[in-house]
């Protein structure tokens, strides 16, 4: 184990915690409303722009929430009106911008192999900031602010859009809202997991907790949990095993959704 | 020639396509329909012959290729958001996952979320509301189950619940009784029957089975490939058909 400051444990602590509470919320709507292949595409979108971001020279953040916020608020509103499937805009949009990340990055000068590069791509959660964890929290509040505020709205596109349409939702405007949250989260965890592990940190937490609960609150409750319990427990084998965090994470947290698929009472007959 | 948002008329269709996107030819065509207010009106027709997109289309669900649908005298092709908060719906064949986290009891207080407004939570009244639906519909019961558990017929009562919890001024019902075992059936018609009596509820329903009719039914319109064919007094119009050998909907 490698010794570190205390204060940089404790602020990748506190970071662990917030991405996996963050992403684990978002995540029910990701499972949920099977927008899995969207999101798949917002994280490499981060990863592109962050990519892009090293190569102007600006905050990769930045960039990260540009390309997925541009993801979000025209890949979903096009593939909706083009009536695209999931597996074509995966198919598209995943080599897209994989290679336009990998692009980037051969185009900036002595970045290609260096840690920054690496920390996009993997996840470098020793240099979030406290800005970074600041705007990590703020973006915790604010995604749990939404939630509480609309959460029948979103409960019930959640159960059925057309349904929710039919009884006088303003459904595009909240399946929109929904896709610009992925894309936030996605870029703000990208520090932490990186932009090719981001979004299991998504998906599995909240598919974790929906093996076992039935009713969305419960789900809402329980998921942010898993998600923050995995993060932490991934940190910390990190740094007993010395693995990249962002690995560590996602294999704690796809054994745990392992463990829920063999213990899950939605299984089990009888 | 009936005006525009003449306050008796709930349901005005005036010369209305509705084509599917990729398709060449309208689901409906040329579909000229009043339904008054307190009317019990039900839409028979062969599969495929379009009863269902003439529902969508009366709710704002599926947009018209040509013609207006007015709706309590607004226009949808503007105000159907705020139209449909006055609408209850019960789709064909809703069958939710079996692993959905859903209880049958939010699922019903859902039909009042468009009617509540946004930024409101449900209060008691609401859930009162919602508790009443299902009693008329017997499914409390079920009101801690998840939906997904359910059989087909009892999501479906499940779906009727949720649209009487909307306190509707307009119900539409595509297939209402198509899971229904015959007990049920009965039920749920009887109910149907003592909404519109009751509170004089404007219903629209779709069917594809005769012995379905309920018989509060004030006016039948046959549909077949798109365009209604016949209507009028249930007895004449399915005598009627009869006659034209429809019954096996060869039309």
């Amino acid at each position: 184990m490698i010794p570190l400051p205390f204060q940089i444990i404790l602020t990748a602590i506190v970071a662990s915690i917030l991405a996996g509470i963050t992403c684990s919320v978002v995540g029910v709507f990701v499972v949920q409303m099977k927008l899995s292949s969207i999101g798949f595409c917002m994280s490499h979108a981060a990863f592109a722009g962050a990519a892009l971001g090293l190569l102007l020279s600006t905050d990769p953040l930045l960039t990260a929430l540009v390309f997925s916020s541009i993801v979000a608020l025209v890949l979903g509103p096009l593939s909706e009106r083009a009536k695209l499937s999931p597996e074509i805009i995966i198919g598209i949009m995943f080599s897209l911008t994989i290679g336009l990340g990998f692009i980037f990055l051969n185009l900036s000068p002595g970045v290609a192999a260096t840690q920054q590069a690496l920390g996009i791509l993997w996840g470098s959660i020793f240099s979030v900031t406290f800005d970074d964890l600041l705007l990590l929290g703020l973006l915790t509040f604010f995604i749990i602010f939404l939630l509480t505020v609309f959460f029948k709205e979103l409960q019930s596109l959640m159960f059925n859009r057309k349904l929710a349409e039919a009884s006088g939702i303003n459904t595009s405007l909240f399946y929109f809202l929904i896709l610009f949250l992925i894309g936030v989260t996605v870029a703000f965890s990208l520090k932490l997991v990186g932009g090719l592990l981001v979004f299991a940190l998504i998906v599995n937490p909240a598919s974790s907790a929906l093996q076992f609960l039935y009713d969305l609150r419960k789900v809402m409750l329980v998921s942010p949990f898993i998600g923050a319990l995995t993060c932490l427990v991934g940190f910390l084998l990190s740094l007993l095993l010395n693995f990249p965090i962002g690995s560590s994470i996602i294999i704690v947290s796809s054994f745990t959704f392992c463990l829920s698929v063999l213990l899950s009472p939605k299984r089990r007959r009888g | 020639m009936v005006k525009y948002g003449m306050h008796n008329k709930m349901v005005e269709l005036y010369n209305v396509d509705t084509i599917y996107e990729g398709e060449a030819l309208p689901a409906i065509k040329d579909i000229n329909l009043e339904v008054s207010r307190g009317e019990f009106v039900t839409v028979i027709g062969p599969n495929g012959s379009g009863k269902t997109t003439l529902l969508e289309t009366v709710n704002g669900l599926q947009k018209v290729t040509r013609g207006k649908v007015i709706v309590m005298g607004q226009d949808m092709s503007h105000n159907s958001l705020k139209v449909r908060k006055e609408i209850g719906y019960v789709p064909q064949d809703f069958i939710s996952d079996p692993s959905v986290p859903f209880i049958v009891r939010d699922v019903v207080l859902m039909g009042r979320y468009g009617k509540i407004g946004v930024m409101r939570r449900p209060n008691e009244e609401d859930i009162k509301i919602a508790e009443e639906a299902m009693r008329i519909i017997g499914i409390e019961e079920f009101a801690d189950r998840p939906i997904g558990k359910l059989s087909g017929g009892e999501q479906q009562k499940v779906m009727i619940a949720r649209a009487i919890a909307q306190e509707p001024k307009l119900l539409l019902l595509d297939e209402p009784f198509s899971n229904l075992d015959i007990d049920s059936k009965r039920r749920i018609s009887d109910i149907l029957c003592r909404l519109h009596d009751e509170n004089g509820l404007t219903t629209l329903m779709v069917t594809h089975d005769l012995l379905s009719i309920p018989k509060r039914c004030e006016r039948v319109i046959v549909m077949s490939r798109g365009r209604i064919i016949a209507e009028g007094e249930p007895a004449d119009t399915i005598r009627k058909i009869e006659d034209l050998n429809v019954m096996g909907w060869s039309l």
